[in-house]
């Protein structure tokens, strides 16, 4: 206890250069727990998506390929599956483009089924079902459009040539937010036959279902993909682990290079740091000596220099933590799209703590040593 | 003014010191100068070619190329259009109706799949392609099933390779040429013949995504621009957009992460200057005698102070050359991520070109000033004898 104390007074001594030390830390892992929350937000679809036993099957093609309707209804007929809903992706404007989130067509009776984790009243619901022109939205991006129950929602097609006009009937409470909309497809389909020719009418874009259980998953996944093979519309049928996975992957080499520049700065750290420390112990020669000469061990001093980095480190690491955290979230609400979660998952910051304090202990392990192995008479000696 | 030797001696003398701090801000440095890289490299895959009288028809409302259709009839008359350019070498104009779709094929190495772009087109469409040329390999032949694709793509996915074949809705495809279209977003693609392509997705050969074509000149753009738009018959589900204005929207999102980057270069300067900071203090600390002799001597606190800055500057922008040095063996160096408008894979080149560089050595500089500046005040600030009294 006594030798904390001490550690303390230390760390004190020098305000200016603790400081300096801690602010370079604070920065540069303020940075580093964004990077690593932004690369964490990324896979927390897929590592929350296994509990829910949901598979995707999508044209072997890709997003491009057609899922025919029928398909829907045999899918729906297979055993094992507890409920299943056309999944469209609709891609359109609102308003001025520049709030750009999620629209799915989909079937209102079953999709509270397939996501049955999300919470929507059930008179909201109800009116999902019986309104062809409803649509219900997440409750951030309720939030964030502004909007409330009755409201038009206007979207303009893009990739479909036909427009939605939407009317906001319900606000559903997902586990974590999803900034999307749900529409009734068979709006679209029906838009699409009697005004662009039906071009793209039809489609389910991929097919989202429930499993009874984990365990017989594989076993559709095959299933269904085999059935499929030889007709017009071959199938990729698989969990929706890997469905999110595949969009992670498709950032590329983005997140290794995310990785490169996180050595880069730690290593970089540990040198601010190291720098630090042999400034401090360089300067406290004579007063070490005279603390081998009371009697202080070898392995006491060593303790002391390195408890000192650890306690600097640290202070820059819980600062830096918590300005990460807090950057994430600033981030989430200027560019959802770049962000997608609120909640920085808690390893992410965990890591930066053990990463903050390994700094510490690799940045004064030099001084440290030196200190230890420094001889009475050297160090009484020199003069600073 | 304080020699400039001074200072260099005193960075010699205190080799520790300078070659860690060096170190770090280099690492730091050349952290900035890698995003910066990347984003450049990023940027030019759209911006090579943003040609303003390559004009590309979309339907109206798609906002890309893969969400457009064009009836082929209308597309027929679009390529067709006066005041296109006439190839020299075939006589034809340089306009070309092409299909664009999206496959999920799985990157090399890897198991799960990511979009890739498929292109269906004609002989005129490699006309239209900043310095298209064939690099390895040969043009494929109209007709068959055969496919040509960039290197970068050929090294980045499974079977597509030269020689290799290419499944694409159960038809094989065989990759005969490799090209090269000057970094292009051409060059993230696989191209095929168009017939071929419909046949293959048992698509509707009576439509195609896009056409691009070559103005002749500003005024025959302009021209058939304000031809499309007023059109109200065979054109008038039809948007046209130049080539800048296209790249334009994809941009948008790639300058969102430019600003990132830049976010980033900010943040990791600051930390440096801290460590500059840090380093100038001890070196002011520990020579304040030094100090009082000079002052004693007759120079000026002007002089000292800016002998201080310069000490500071140095002593980053040895980190900061050698950190943009190290990113030089990677430039060009290929890499992919998923073009976000397009939503597929988009490849492209680390560019570190004079600029980037220059970046990061303005970064540099700027550390050591700003870093430099308050333990420079403070080697001032004090009085001859107590700087002559200290130890």
């Amino acid at each position: 206890m006594k030798l904390l104390r001490y550690i303390f007074r230390n760390v004190m001594r020098n305000k200016l250069r603790s400081l300096l030390t801690v602010m370079a830390i604070w920065m540069c892992l303020m940075l580093m727990t964004f990077l690593y929350g932004y690369l964490a937000s990324m896979e927390a679809w897929g590592k929350e998506a296994d509990k829910y036993n949901r598979v995707v099957v999508m044209n072997k093609q890709g997003f491009d390929g057609l899922v025919p309707e029928k398909m829907l209804s045999e899918v729906r007929e297979i055993k094992g599956v507890v409920a299943a809903v056309p999944f469209s992706w609709f891609g359109g404007r609102y308003g001025d483009g520049s709030q750009f989130f999620a629209q799915f067509g989909t079937d209102p009776e079953q999709v509270f089924k397939v996501w049955a984790e999300y919470k929507i009243p059930a008179d909201q619901l109800e009116a999902f079902k019986n309104d062809r022109q409803a649509c219900v939205v997440d409750r951030e991006l309720a939030e964030r459009l502004g909007l409330k129950i009755g409201d038009r929602v206007r979207l303009q097609g893009t990739y479909y040539n036909f427009n939605l006009d939407l009317k906001l009937v319900g606000v559903y409470d997902p586990p974590e937010t999803t900034l999307s909309l749900f529409y009734n497809v068979k709006y679209l389909d029906e838009g699409l036959r009697a005004t662009a020719g039906g071009r793209g009418a039809g489609n389910c874009g991929t097919i989202f279902f429930k499993g009874a259980s984990a365990d017989i998953i594989p076993k559709l996944c095959s299933q269904i993909d085999q059935h499929y093979e030889s007709s017009e519309t071959p199938t990729n049928t698989q969990t929706e682990k890997a469905f999110s996975q595949m969009f992670v992957k498709m950032q590329g080499n983005i997140q290794n290079f995310i990785l490169f520049i996180a050595v880069f700065v730690t290593i970089s750290l540990t040198l601010v740091a190291a720098n630090g420390m042999a400034m401090s112990m360089r300067e406290r020669t004579t007063e070490i000596a005279v603390l081998k000469a009371i009697g202080f061990q070898s392995g006491r001093v060593l303790t002391l220099m390195l408890g000192e980095s650890v306690v600097i480190a640290s202070i820059g690491g819980v600062l830096g933590v918590g300005a990460g955290r807090g950057v994430y979230a600033l981030v989430h609400w200027a560019a959802p799209m770049i962000v997608q979660t609120s909640r920085m998952p808690w390893p992410v910051m965990a890591w930066g703590l053990v990463i903050s304090a390994a700094i510490g202990l690799a940045s004064g392990i030099v001084p440290a040593v030196l200190a230890a192995r420094l001889s009475v008479v050297d160090g009484l000696r020199r003069i600073v | 003014m304080v020699p400039v030797r001074y200072n260099l001696r005193n960075l010699r003398v205190r080799w520790v010191t300078t070659l860690m701090t060096s170190l770090f801000t280099g690492l730091l440095v050349c952290a900035s100068v890698l995003v910066f890289g990347l984003v450049d490299g990023l940027m030019r895959t759209f911006t090579v070619s943003a040609d303003e009288q390559k004009l590309i028809f979309l339907r109206k409302g798609s906002d890309n190329e893969t969400s457009s259709d064009i009836m082929r009839e209308t597309a027929d008359k679009l390529t067709n259009l006066d005041g296109i350019a006439i190839d020299p070498a075939t006589g034809r104009p340089m306009a070309s109706a092409e299909t664009v779709t999206i496959q999920t094929k799985p990157r090399r190495g890897d198991t799960l799949s990511v979009n890739l772009i498929i292109r269906g087109l004609s002989e005129s469409g490699r006309s239209l392609r900043p310095a298209f040329r064939i690099v390895q390999g040969r043009e494929l032949r109209s007709g068959t099933n055969e496919a040509i694709t960039s290197p970068s793509i050929a090294a980045r996915f499974q079977n597509c390779g030269l020689g290799e074949t290419l499944d694409i809705n159960g038809t094989p495809f065989q990759i005969v040429g490799l090209f090269e279209a000057s970094g292009s977003t051409a060059e993230s693609e696989v191209w095929v013949d168009s017939n071929q392509l419909a046949l293959a997705r048992r698509s509707r050969a009576e439509s195609c995504s896009v056409v691009i074509a070559q103005a002749a000149n500003r005024a025959a753009r302009d021209a058939i621009v304000e031809r499309i738009k007023s059109d109200d018959d065979e054109f008038k589900d039809l948007e046209v957009k130049d080539e800048k204005q296209y790249f334009e929207s994809q941009i948008a999102v790639i300058a969102t992460i430019r600003k990132i980057g830049y976010g980033l270069a900010v943040f990791l300067s600051i930390g440096a200057m801290f460590g500059a900071a840090n380093t100038m203090y001890s070196a002011v600390a520990s020579r304040s005698r030094e100090i009082g002799t000079m002052r004693a001597l007759g120079f000026s606190r002007r002089s000292i102070l800016a002998s201080f800055l310069f000490e500071s500057v140095v002593l980053c922008l040895i980190g900061g050359v050698l950190g943009c040095m190290a990113t030089l063996p990677l430039n060009g160096l290929s890499s992919g991520t998923q073009n976000p408008m397009m939503f597929s894979e988009v490849t492209f080149a680390f560019h570190f070109g004079p600029r980037v560089l220059l970046q990061g050595v303005m970064l540099a500089t700027i550390m050591g000033l700003v870093g430099g500046l308050a333990p420079a005040v403070r080697a001032v600030r004090l009085t001859i004898i107590q700087a002559l009294r200290e130890r």
